[in-house]
């Protein structure tokens, strides 16, 4: 039978040796783990944006990276859809700078073709995180993409499925008078007869809560850059 | 001299069928139930676990008769929870797109039943090399029922195995449909069961 003092001597001892064990891997994995992370972002803008991986360029990081940098440009707006100079997404951290908004900007041989917006909020379970993507008409949808969420799986995780993202695509989130309105997706199917079908998309049977959540916080992250998109749209028209 | 003594062999091969730690003990169905939906996730599942079993049953095997016994239980778990973490930092650096599909079951592998149970049953009695082989056994048994359950469930739920789709489109065009109730829990539950059923027919388990 082990007395105290070595029971403290060693559980103090193997705390210690696990905590160097891990805190060395930890810090020698850091930085291939945090370039997953940043190419894992990358690759979610530029599905967003309407590109997709092929068999000759499959997205491998490095692909990845190399048609970000070529493709995208990334910058920073602040409330009021001033782009402010020198800062990039990569600097500006959410809880310390509430006012500024990263922004995702397509150019293919110096055209805008698109923007992309990271869009978050509460679906049923927990908070869902994507990017939504723009039209270079600021008013138009091009895309939807979620990176993470934790949905019931065959319910409301069918926001991940290309069914559901596909029929974002072409759908009006401003009417006619240019009143931010969103992208509803609706209970059952969009009847496209209807005068209101180009803000509406088809929900997901199950899951209302989800697309309650998601037409909630699209609205609300779209009027986060609704004074951007405005300008966007001004100049469109002129 | 073979490579294996007959007793280390029934330690590896005993728990893949006539002890194994799902069909037998129902031991950690959480994660079986949970990361099944496709095979690559439950073939990369199997691989963690057996790596945290095979390492913290050898670790702890060989600090057995130093762990004092008041607090085995707690060095135990630290042991194992360090090996998850690794075993989670690891996957992160190497495999992030299915670290992210395995999500929190790689970190809830502190939890699973059969890893306490191995290091409290098997790896405080016996040495190294026989607890090293036990971990091997009972972690490619748990790996055995997860990619039965999982090549059931992506068969049935997406048509496919291992990622290639095996149902022909003809088969879709003329009106087959992939069983939405495999890709849900409730599927993973159901096959389990008749897995559990089969193995325990096949090897004349007597019901309690």
């Amino acid at each position: 039978m082990h007395n105290n003092r070595y029971t403290i001597i060693f559980t103090t001892l193997i705390t210690m040796v696990l905590a160097f064990v891990l805190s060395s891997v930890y810090s020698s994995l850091e930085e291939i783990t945090e370039a997953n992370v940043q190419a894992d972002i990358k690759k979610n803008i530029l599905t967003s944006l309407g590109f997709q991986p092929s068999e000759e360029i499959p997205w491998s990081k490095e692909n990845v990276e190399a048609i970000f940098n070529e493709s995208v440009e990334s910058f920073v707006i602040d409330d009021l859809g001033n782009v402010i100079p020198d800062k990039f997404p990569e600097d500006i951290d959410p809880k310390l700078n509430a006012n500024f908004f990263p922004l995702y900007r397509k150019v293919i041989d110096g055209t805008i073709e698109g923007y992309a917006i990271p869009i978050s909020g509460k679906g049923l379970w927990g908070t869902m995180y994507g990017y939504f993507s723009i039209e270079p008409d600021g008013a138009t949808a091009k895309g939807i993409t979620f990176y993470k969420h934790i949905e019931t799986p065959g319910l409301g995780a069918e926001v991940d499925k290309p069914w559901f993202q596909q029929n974002y695509v072409g759908k009006k989130f401003v009417d006619g008078s240019g009143n931010l309105i969103g992208i509803q997706a609706i209970k059952g199917k969009v009847d496209n007869s209807s005068t209101e079908s180009y803000h509406q998309v088809d929900g997901i049977s199950g899951a209302t809560m989800t697309s309650k959540g998601l037409n909630n916080f699209l609205l609300k992250d779209l009027r986060t850059y609704n004074s951007y998109f405005e300008q966007v749209r001004r100049e469109n028209k002129g | 001299m073979p490579l294996l003594s007959k007793q280390s062999k029934n330690t590896i091969v005993d728990p893949l069928m006539a002890n194994n730690p799902i069909g037998l003990q129902v031991l950690g169905i959480c994660s079986a139930l949970a990361v099944t939906l496709r095979i690559d996730t439950a073939v990369v599942m199997t691989l963690a676990v057996i790596a945290v079993l095979c390492i913290s049953n050898t670790v702890i095997s060989i600090l057995r008769s130093m762990i004092p016994a008041k607090v085995r239980i707690i060095v135990q778990l630290s042991i194992i929870a360090s090996m998850v973490i690794l075993t989670d930092l690891i996957l992160q650096a190497y495999m992030y797109d299915i670290s992210k599909e395995l999500t929190v079951f790689v970190s809830l592998i502190i939890t699973n039943c059969i890893i306490m149970g191995r290091a409290e049953a098997f790896a405080m009695q016996n040495g190294p090399w026989k607890s090293f082989l036990d971990g091997l056994g009972n972690g490619m048994g748990y790996g055995l029922i997860l990619i039965a359950v999982a090549f059931f469930r992506e068969l049935l739920g997406s048509g496919t195995i291992y990622g290639f789709q095996v149902i022909p489109d003809s088969f879709y065009a003329a009106g087959y449909e992939n069983m939405g109730l495999m890709t849900l829990s409730p599927g993973a539950f159901i096959i389990l069961g008749l897995i559990v059923w089969a193995q325990r027919i096949i090897g004349k388990v007597e019901p309690e």
